[in-house]
């Protein structure tokens, strides 16, 4: 069925991902400064400063290490930028599930590599797009909901685990810990995601069906538009992202705990939010997440190579968040009036 | 049809048929076995195990062996293991209004701890704490079975001299990805880490990172690392457990690094998981020390028989740790295969 010509081109307003252009020309067409935009480029133009002159930061190594160290993070983030354009908030239950299908992929190693990865990501999708419709038919709380969710999923991966580590009965899963062109399978997994959503999310009907209704729900179930079935598609296409995740996570560790996802929840997110999605849905893209996940772990790396300790990187990634939430809302909100 | 008013309400309905469903057939799963009397009667005395939750791979089965040594005695367990500090002291509060006649506990937060032991001394009941020390300020108030956290550090220390030794190596870099670096464990591993070092002063520690336990975390870590200092610039790696060694090694092993071996890099541990033992068979992880719960829940188990009978134990023991290597994992690999 094809779309009503309304909704096939990308939407534009307080919403769109196409707005922010439009705040920095004036009307006659001239770039027109905002303070939010000056500020941008000065805190960019400030992070390649220190950047450059930072010892062994412009290393081929350096730049393996950085893709690295985003590729985990980023493939789940890729897929929670889905979710937050299209009004979902976020998924408090990523790290929680992430480790049930790490173990799920150890556990069925013996199955075949291949077989494994398919369980895996099923599980993934199972469990990420039964959320998706809860919220998209329902209009559930997906902060409640996944709290919920993350408790439940967690409780059955200590159940069904012990809370033993799961070992894998073959090491097939090595396979996956490759570094072709001297770069890990990860990383390539991660810019494959960023373009496939990208597609998505730009090119096809239910891609621009999810920025009109992050952008209003309410408007866009009155004008017939399958809210809870787009919903879902997002959920499950954030379920596979967390999914690869997981097995990525796995293979690189060859074991998995209840504890494996660590932090993988609030990084994901802060991934988005850099990446200047809007929380509030209606807004953002792929690629913009891939470049937000790419600027925390090249600011990481900076610290670290500065010899910053851990905990200054974690404040510095709380601090950028905010900015970027701050500056993104200043601008919806001017681009309202 | 069915108005959605009604789906919302079967939903929340049945979800609250699980639950209850779930508890009443859940039973007492996660909890140590139920005591089944026999040579120590110690029938009607109660203990309150304020340990480590079962999502811990350690704890799981540290819980797993001490309710097994306990089974017999007749002791009633009540299980409140945590792995969050702030509910381990709600916990802890807890236990101690109960009445217990002990409390065994594995302290998560060595500071905040100290208030409610004092508290626990005021009400009389008891506190046996294993694993990792208290705040010195309350190590009298409580008897205490611990790891012994230095001689894990010097056994990892070992390692890596030993290691570089026989590369034939003179001088040597060296990274270290520590376990939350507050914790009283950690600060002890390190001491005893430094203190072999020393001795060796041609190998030198150039970076040394928190990071927290989380095998995530420590292989971002150690990404960046190895980058940092390029691939001839580090020469051996501790990573305080063995799943923070592992992603130590992977990550080497992704950078084009070679691991182990006549001019690889030298990896440690220093506490013992299967996966470890297996790295050290394949030739990758140089080695790892015991620390395993098994054998420190054994000696809890006999330490709270002995309390509970009025033998009058030392008011602290420590646990005898081992070091293992290619050249000792076999004697060693059944007892670090359960976590």
């Amino acid at each position: 069925m094809r779309m009503p010509r309304a909704t096939q081109r990308p939407p534009l307003g307080p919403g769109s991902d196409t707005a922010e252009p439009e705040q920095l020309a004036d009307p006659s067409g001239g770039w027109r400064p905002t303070v939010s935009g000056v500020a941008l480029v000065v805190a960019l133009l400030a992070l390649i400063a220190v950047a450059v002159t930072t010892q062994r930061f412009l290393t081929l190594d350096n730049a393996r290490a950085i893709l690295a160290s985003t590729a985990f993070v980023g493939i789940t983030a890729i897929g929670a930028t889905l979710v937050m354009i299209v009004g979902s908030a976020v998924s408090m239950a990523v790290s929680q599930t992430a480790t049930v299908v790490a173990m799920m992929f150890l556990a069925t190693q013996q199955l075949g590599l291949w077989t494994a990865v398919l369980i895996a990501v099923a599980a993934g999708v199972a469990i990420t797009a039964a959320q998706g419709a809860i919220i998209g038919f329902w209009n559930s709380n997906p902060i409640v909901l996944t709290i919920a969710a993350g408790f439940a999923i967690g409780g059955i991966a200590t159940w069904f685990s012990g809370g033993t580590p799961v070992y894998p009965q073959t090491q097939a899963f090595d396979l996956l810990n490759a570094t072709p062109l001297g770069l890990s399978l990860a990383v390539y997994v991660l810019l494959g995601t960023a373009v496939l959503a990208q597609w998505v999310l730009s090119r096809t009907t239910a891609g621009r069906q999810m920025y009109l209704i992050g952008e209003n729900r309410a408007a866009a179930r009155a004008a017939g538009l399958p809210v809870g079935r787009v919903t879902t598609l997002a959920w499950a296409f954030f379920g596979a992202c967390i999914a690869l995740t997981g097995i990525f996570l796995a293979s690189f560790n060859t074991s998995a705990t209840v504890t494996l996802g660590g932090t993988l929840t609030l990084d994901a997110i802060a991934a988005v939010l850099v990446g200047g999605t809007a929380i509030t849905g209606g807004r953002g893209s792929a690629l913009r997440t891939l470049g937000g996940a790419l600027l925390i772990s090249t600011i990481s790396d900076v610290l670290l190579l500065r010899g910053f300790p851990t905990g200054a990187q974690i404040l510095t990634k709380g601090l950028l968040v905010l900015a970027v939430v701050v500056i993104v809302h200043v601008r919806t909100t001017r681009s309202w009036r | 049809m069915l108005r959605i008013g009604s789906l919302r309400f079967g939903f929340l309905a049945g979800s609250l048929c699980l639950a209850l469903l779930a508890t009443a057939c859940g039973g007492n799963t996660a909890g140590p076995p139920a005591p089944s009397g026999g040579s120590t009667s110690l029938e009607g005395k109660t203990l309150a195990l304020v340990g480590y939750g079962s999502a811990n791979p350690w704890g799981a089965y540290f819980n797993k062996v001490f309710g097994e040594q306990l089974a017999s005695t007749g002791i009633k367990i009540n299980d409140m293991t945590t792995m969050d500090p702030g509910t381990q002291i709600q916990k802890f509060n807890q236990a101690v209004a109960q009445k217990p006649d002990l409390i065994v506990l594995a302290i998560l937060d060595t500071q905040a701890m100290a208030v409610p032991i004092q508290k626990a001394k005021a009400a009389g009941v008891p506190v046996l704490v294993f694993d990792g020390p208290t705040d010195p300020s309350v190590a009298n108030e409580v008897m205490s079975v611990l790891s012994d956290n230095e001689k894990l550090g010097e056994f990892a220390a070992q390692n890596i001299i030993e290691g570089l030794q026989a590369q034939g190596r003179t001088s040597g870099k060296i990274i270290v990805l520590t376990g939350t670096k507050s914790m009283l464990v950690t600060q002890d591993r390190m001491k005893g880490f430094a203190k072999v070092l020393a001795t060796a002063p041609q190998y030198q520690v150039v970076e040394e990172r928190d990071a927290n336990w989380d095998p995530k975390l420590s292989g971002e870590i150690a990404q960046q690392l190895l980058a940092k200092y390029g691939r001839d610039g580090v020469q051996a790696a501790y990573g305080m457990a063995d799943y923070m060694a592992l992603p130590i090694i992977q990550a080497a092993k992704q950078a084009g690094i070679p691991v182990g071996g006549k001019d690889g890099l030298i990896v440690t541990g220093s506490n013992c998981f299967k996966a470890g033992i297996d790295s050290i068979k394949a030739g990758e992880l140089y080695g790892t020390a015991t620390e395993d719960p098994g054998t420190i829940a054994k000696q809890t188990a006999d330490y709270v028989v002995r309390y509970l009978t009025g033998k009058n134990p030392p008011q602290s023991e420590i646990v005898q740790e081992e070091r293992v290597t290619a050249a000792t994992v076999d004697r060693f690999a059944e007892q670090c295969s359960h976590a």
